[in-house]
């Protein structure tokens, strides 16, 4: 993997060691606590009295269908849109209120540049607004990648191109707080595989704060250690992925001639028994462990031709949770009017 | 704060000058007040085949001198452009977001940005000057009479490059207040130079002209002997007002207004 070399290999560590090692010595864990956030525009509640806190030295997936209020959020939490209601503070502060918040945070909200500015004035152009040594521009476009099109236009980067630029622009203030909304858009599967190590890198290397949204479950998976879930601007769920998958009843599979007398010695309490769709022969069983129902079907004499654990996939669980709350939800071809009733 | 509007007004340089919008503002100031220079001279002194008769003041007339020198001023409408153009890309390209990341208050943006231009475009304006100077001088020259620089004449000249500066000023201004890059534009251009026009030529409020960013201009470079126009700094002050009226306003909608 070239891309990882770059950013986490002897060269780039080394360089990356001498910039920071006086920040990262110094690097304050920032705590993030979004409390109450809330937001109308016009009639319509973009987001409901949104709360969550983002901890540091952990990667935090922001979870939700498109049109859940994610971006919404986020740009409340930076200052960039007035909440009706509600805060977002970074160790107690307001974005607006930190004294130098390149240096605090940094976020790639939307691949946002002058096409025809090449990738490293751009950076520059922050870097002098922020007062940072000009030379930090090449050295976060090596962290990302962008190295050798560093003189190019921006408005010949590809789709991947330009959000590694957007991400070398967050990186300029070598913040402790990482906010990055849907970075994974337009990445390759390669650029993906390295964003997933490089923030995991920021966070438990690092100890930095990093908050991913998306819209997909799978694109976060495998990179975030605790979830926060919303949908139609409320929060649904937020806990660590073991919190999730184990919230989630786990179902028992298991087939056999004789269900009648199985369902009969697996129905105590707590627990349901039921026909599985499409399996004459199969019966659904949930909570009881996979063990308890072999120990009991062979306590019972009964013949046994499949058993097996069934958990829920964390897309199913998440599937579950956001159902019916997107915002633009796609009508049935014959419900043509009742969705517009409601809207 | 000093310090942060230091930085925030090197960033806009930065901005202005890694694209290519001023080298081309600034040609096509040049070419435009050298084409006029060089019109205005060749045509000099000419009875002009207008129904009135009058032509264009002879080489060597006290007119014809502050007429030539004074077309700089026809560059202010560019010049306002780049002001413009300097705000609302912000918003076109998106970059108000990371640039209203960097500084949250937004405020201190627009005021740097103020500061940027119209440091950036004292030597810009310089140069359109200077080719106005240089082409009447030389063509003048040859057809019998180059104009002094002095009096009345580099009284024109100073009252013209501080009209360009300050239009770049206003277009700031404008585009904090207006955001779109195509309407803010169109709608200055035809302010400039309908409205004005029509506000001139009706009696009843014609006298309001000398109010009108178009007056204050006129008031700055060559009057002719017109009455009903201001004195030249009063037309600066009328139009440095203009501009920043409009940039006080265009900050109070920046601190409101949501960056989505």
């Amino acid at each position: 993997m070239r891309l990882d070399d770059q950013a986490a290999g002897p060269a780039g560590a080394s360089e990356e060691d001498e910039i920071t090692s006086g920040s990262r010595a110094a690097l304050d864990p920032v705590r993030v606590e979004v409390s109450a956030l809330t937001k109308n525009f016009g009639s319509v509640r973009a987001v409901d009295d949104l709360s969550f806190t983002v901890e540091p030295g952990q990667v935090t997936g922001f979870l939700g269908p498109n049109g859940a209020g994610k971006t919404t959020t986020l740009r409340m939490a930076l200052g960039l849109i007035t909440p009706d209601r509600g805060t977002t503070t970074f160790n107690g502060t307001p974005y607006a209120a930190l004294t130098d918040p390149t240096r605090r945070v940094g976020a790639v909200l939307e691949t946002a540049f002058h096409p025809a500015r090449s990738g490293r004035n751009h950076l520059r152009v922050y870097c002098r607004a922020a007062g940072i040594p000009l030379s930090r521009a090449d050295e976060v476009l090596d962290q990302v990648g962008l190295g050798p099109a560093g003189g190019r236009k921006a408005g010949g980067y590809s789709l991947g191109m330009r959000q590694r630029l957007g991400l070398a622009t967050a990186l300029l203030g070598d913040p402790a707080v990482l906010v990055l909304d849907e970075p994974a858009n337009g990445l390759d599967p390669e650029g993906i595989q390295w964003l997933r190590g490089f923030l995991r890198h920021l966070a438990h290397e690092q100890g930095r704060t990093v908050l991913v949204s998306s819209h997909l479950l799978a694109e976060v998976e495998q990179t975030a250690d605790r979830v926060v879930i919303v949908g139609a601007g409320r929060l649904v769920r937020q806990g660590s992925l073991a919190e999730l998958r184990s919230g989630s009843a786990g179902s028992v599979l298991v087939r056999s001639p004789q269900t009648a007398a199985l369902a009969e010695l697996l129905r105590t309490d707590g627990t349901t028994v039921v026909t599985t769709d499409g399996h004459p022969d199969g019966l659904t069983v949930t909570g009881l462990p996979v063990e308890e129902v072999g120990r009991r079907a062979f306590a019972g004499g009964i013949e046994l031709h499949e058993l097996r654990a069934h958990t829920s996939g964390l897309e199913e669980v998440y599937f579950q949770l956001t159902a019916g709350s997107e915002q633009y939800a796609a009508g049935r071809p014959d419900a043509a009017t009742t969705g517009q009733a409601a809207a | 704060m000093g310090a942060v509007i230091a930085r925030l007004t090197r960033a806009e340089w930065t901005k202005l000058l890694t694209t290519r919008v001023w080298i081309g503002l600034l040609l096509g100031s040049c070419v435009l007040v050298g084409g006029f220079a060089a019109l205005f001279t060749g045509f000099a002194g000419s009875s002009g085949g207008g129904p009135d008769g009058q032509g264009l003041p002879a080489v060597g007339t006290p007119d014809f001198e502050q007429l030539a020198l004074g077309v700089s001023a026809n560059a202010t409408v560019l010049f306002v452009v780049l002001g413009i153009i300097g705000t609302t890309q912000e918003y076109r390209h998106r970059t108000a977001t990371p640039t209203f990341l960097t500084s949250p208050h937004r405020g201190r943006v627009v005021i740097a940005k103020l500061l940027a231009y119209l440091v950036a475009a004292i030597p810009m304006a310089l140069l359109v000057i200077a080719v106005d100077v240089l082409v009447v001088s030389v063509y003048a020259g040859a057809r019998g009479a180059a104009p002094s620089l002095s009096g009345d004449n580099l009284r024109v000249l100073g009252g013209a490059w501080a009209a360009l500066v300050i239009y770049a000023v206003i277009g700031v201004g404008v585009g904090a207040l207006v955001r779109n890059q195509v309407g803010a534009i169109v709608g200055v251009l035809v302010y400039l130079f309908v409205v004005e026009t029509i506000v001139q030529a009706i009696p009843a409020i014609n006298g309001a002209y000398k109010w009108l960013p178009g007056g204050a201009l006129e008031a700055m470079t060559a009057t002719f002997g017109q009455t009903d126009l201001l004195s030249a700094w009063q037309g600066g002050l009328v139009l440095l007002s203009y501009g920043l009226v409009a940039a006080a306003l265009g900050t109070l909608l920046a601190v409101r207004r949501d960056v989505v």
